[in-house]
């Protein structure tokens, strides 16, 4: 008996549930018939939960975090969600041929683009969005035009000016030991050991990241340019083999000599690109390869850097030429990417008048953009050296086939550093990889 | 023999189909493709005969250094964890020890943690100055142990091996611990009162009754070990220089320059590897079970 009444209470409850749910269900029902207003609400609240997803490499994106400043203004405007997936230099140029390949790339991707190797990194003309249209794409600078645009069409967008790199230096350690910024390789290595007997770490190094030591030895491409005129032609016409650059040959026995001497300090082969920062902040390096902004961006969280921090020209092989590096990092839309309108109305919103700006004012990396609407603001002591210098593409950006082995280049150069390879064993890699990649592409000069 | 089976033969049939879709056909395409130009910047195919094959053993390249570091992985790090596994197997099926239970957790549990995150705190902990180990040897006046574990030739693929050791154990540890409790203890009764000594006992009793399980996690270490990629990728990228570089690392990176056919070639020879490898195990087991 107690159990039937239990069985009752039960069927009756479940009865009660039944009633509810079906009158929220026609409650629910007329209300949806009812307007038309309210599919409009949910198609907006829909179109406000798209999340755009942004993948770079670290140094693609200002470590001052100013573009994801500018995505949570975007954000707020018109409730498009930007997810920022950022990976380590070292890995994203391949991660990201590798999700271009597979359909897995992100909505827009950041890459350093320039014309020699932007087909072989993104493939524009399969995988990425044209902009030609774009009223913002007239109003970039033509050089930064020129990096994005393949078969005639413009693909990405960018906002850095050319990049160049210098050693930045500790003005105050330099004054302290009573050293001259120096313009040859001798007065380098002087400069490197006094520095070194004082204790401190005289260049920062670090080849975790791949590029990083990759840098001297193509930032130096214009100077092998001057010294053989004509040799980037002949290099891109196969005319000449790069193994038979000599110069290249010693700017590596060079570095080499520099990592023997211990001028990198001990813990290069570990570090990364990023603690360049800590490192030279806090007065454990002297100097580092960087661009001519990274005082700026240094002297918020080490105000004593401030006006500390000066530049010269990489004087490995005793070089006087200034490299230009007109690539740069520029964003792309991908073309197989859901949200291909909401990342072009995210291009359209960076490139207002006002973001540009905002942009520049708080970066302090970058004192200019590749925006002529927007006027630079590079110290008048700073922009005097640049002026007073020669300056030539840099080897990366004047030779084909360099740029898409730039982390393989770093990888051998690190090598050399354990012992495993020799200077002529890593130019021999580099001629092989330029003849590897020329076939794949059916460079008729190779043929 | 027939009569005594359990199931029909047919009820494999769904698992085969999807193995034959899913791997099997994938592996012999791969194989395919192996023998032609297949590339990112051209849309044609053309057959190329052993030019692929060629380049990997004859050409100046690393390839050899890669296939050489997958086989030594392979060997010390199946080694090492299934020695590791089986010692700590015992030790926590031992009854003079307390807390077995979260023991055998916490020592498993490096098992569950992604390779990704592992690496990039290893990472850390291996830095020369900065990271952990250096810092706590230098701490307790061990500092001539200190090295520059992932920047140092002599020491960078000894620290993988080290680590993916430290990852791995605990899973072949707990598969022994299944296979210690199986094996009867009256064994041991009968051997004690014959006056066996522990290693006796290990060799005689122990290590023949276990001998079907390390022979399954023989292969799936073996076949773990020639795939590795994740660990490697992640603490050392194949470096310094191609020095910890395994064939997996080499795929990866020909398919990221757009050259599809050597990557699928230097996957094939990996497939022949492990296939080859694990049929002269299995045969070597299925030999076992009869003669017992």
């Amino acid at each position: 008996m107690k159990k039937n009444k239990q069985v009752l209470k039960k069927s009756k409850l479940l009865q009660k549930a039944a009633i509810c749910m079906a009158a929220a269900i026609a409650i629910g029902s007329l209300s949806g018939c009812g307007s038309s207003q309210g599919e409009e609400n949910v198609k907006d609240a829909e179109a406000k939960r798209v999340t755009l997803t942004f993948g770079s490499h670290q140094s693609g994106l200002p470590s001052c975090g100013v573009v994801q400043e500018l995505a949570k203004q975007y954000e707020e405007k018109t409730g498009v969600k930007v997810d920022f997936q950022i990976s380590p230099d070292a890995q994203w140029r391949d991660l990201l041929k590798v999700k271009l390949d597979s359909g897995e790339a992100p909505d827009i991707f950041c890459v350093d683009a320039d014309p020699l190797s932007l087909y072989a990194r993104i493939r524009p003309d399969e995988n990425v969005v044209d902009l030609s249209g774009e009223e913002f794409v007239g109003r970039m600078a033509d050089y930064a035009k020129e990096c994005v645009t393949y078969d005639g069409k413009v693909y990405g967008i960018r906002f850095a000016e050319p990049k160049l790199n210098f050693y930045n230096y500790n003005k105050k350690i330099f004054a302290e030991l009573n050293l001259k910024p120096p313009t040859t390789y001798e007065e380098f290595k002087e400069v490197c050991q006094t520095i070194k007997d004082a204790g401190i770490t005289p260049i920062f190094e670090a080849t975790q990241s791949a590029w990083h030591q990759a840098v001297p030895l193509c930032v130096t491409g214009g100077y092998y340019e001057r010294l053989e005129p004509g040799l980037y032609d002949a290099l891109n016409n196969n005319e000449k083999d790069i193994k038979d650059v000599d110069m290249m040959v010693t700017v590596l026995e060079q570095m080499n000599e520099f990592a023997e001497l211990g001028f990198y300090g001990e813990d290069y082969l570990s570090n990364t690109a990023e603690s360049d920062k800590t490192e030279f902040g806090e007065g454990r390096v002297a100097m580092t390869i960087a661009s001519q902004g990274f005082g700026s961006s240094i002297a918020e969280n080490y105000p004593e850097m401030e006006g500390n921090v000066g530049i010269f020209l990489i004087p490995f092989g005793d070089s006087n030429v200034l490299g230009i590096n007109a690539s740069s990092a520029a964003y792309f839309i991908n073309s197989k990417s859901e949200h291909v309108e909401e990342a072009l109305e995210f291009f359209r919103f960076l490139a207002q008048p006002d973001n540009l700006q905002y942009r520049q004012d708080n970066n302090p990396e970058e004192m200019g953009l590749c925006w002529p609407e927007i006027t630079p603001e590079y110290p008048a002591e700073i922009n005097e050296y640049i002026n007073s210098l020669d300056a030539e593409t840099v080897l990366q950006v004047g030779v084909k086939y360099i740029d898409p082995q730039f982390m393989d280049i770093g990888k051998d150069i690190e090598a050399m550093y354990t012992g495993a390879m020799t200077p002529e064993q890593i130019m021999e890699n580099i001629s092989q990889r330029r003849a590897e990649q020329a076939k794949l592409q059916k460079d008729e000069a190779w043929e | 023999m027939a009569a005594k089976k359990i199931y029909p033969t047919w009820f494999v049939t769904g698992a085969l189909l999807f193995y034959v879709v899913l791997f099997f056909l994938p592996g012999i395409m791969g194989i395919g493709y192996s023998f032609t130009d297949w590339n990112a910047y051209s849309p044609e195919v053309n057959f190329v005969g052993l030019e692929n094959y060629k380049n990997i053993f004859y050409a100046n390249s690393n390839y050899g250094t890669f296939i050489k570091n997958t086989f030594v992985f392979t060997l010390v790090s199946s080694i090492s964890k299934t020695t590791l596994g089986i010692a700590l197997a015992m030790l926590l099926t031992s009854k003079k020890i307390w807390g077995k239970n979260v023991h055998r957790m916490l020592i498993f549990l490096p098992q569950v943690m992604s390779f990704l995150i592992i690496g990039l705190v290893f990472k850390n902990l291996f830095h020369p100055s900065r990271g952990f180990i250096n810092i706590t040897l230098n701490a307790i006046g061990f500092d001539f142990l200190a090295q520059n574990w992932l920047g140092d030739l002599d020491f960078a693929f000894k620290s993988v091996l080290a680590v993916d050791a430290w990852k791995g154990s605990g899973y072949v540890m707990m598969v022994v611990i299944a296979g210690l409790n199986a094996i009867s203890p009256t064994y041991y009764e009968a051997a004690s009162i014959d006056g066996a000594s522990f290693i006796e006992k290990f060799k005689y009793i122990t290590l023949p009754l276990l001998k079907p399980v390390i022979m399954n996690v023989t292969v799936l270490n073996i076949t773990y070990g020639f795939r590795v990629f994740d660990l490697v990728y992640s603490l050392t990228n194949g470096g310094p220089g191609n020095a910890t570089g395994v064939i997996n690392t080499a795929v990866y990176s020909e398919f990221s320059k757009g050259n599809y056919a050597m990557g699928t070639t230097l996957s094939s020879l990996l497939f022949i590897f492990i296939m080859s490898i694990s049929y002269f195990i299995l045969k070597v087991m299925n030999r076992g079970e009869v003669e017992q």
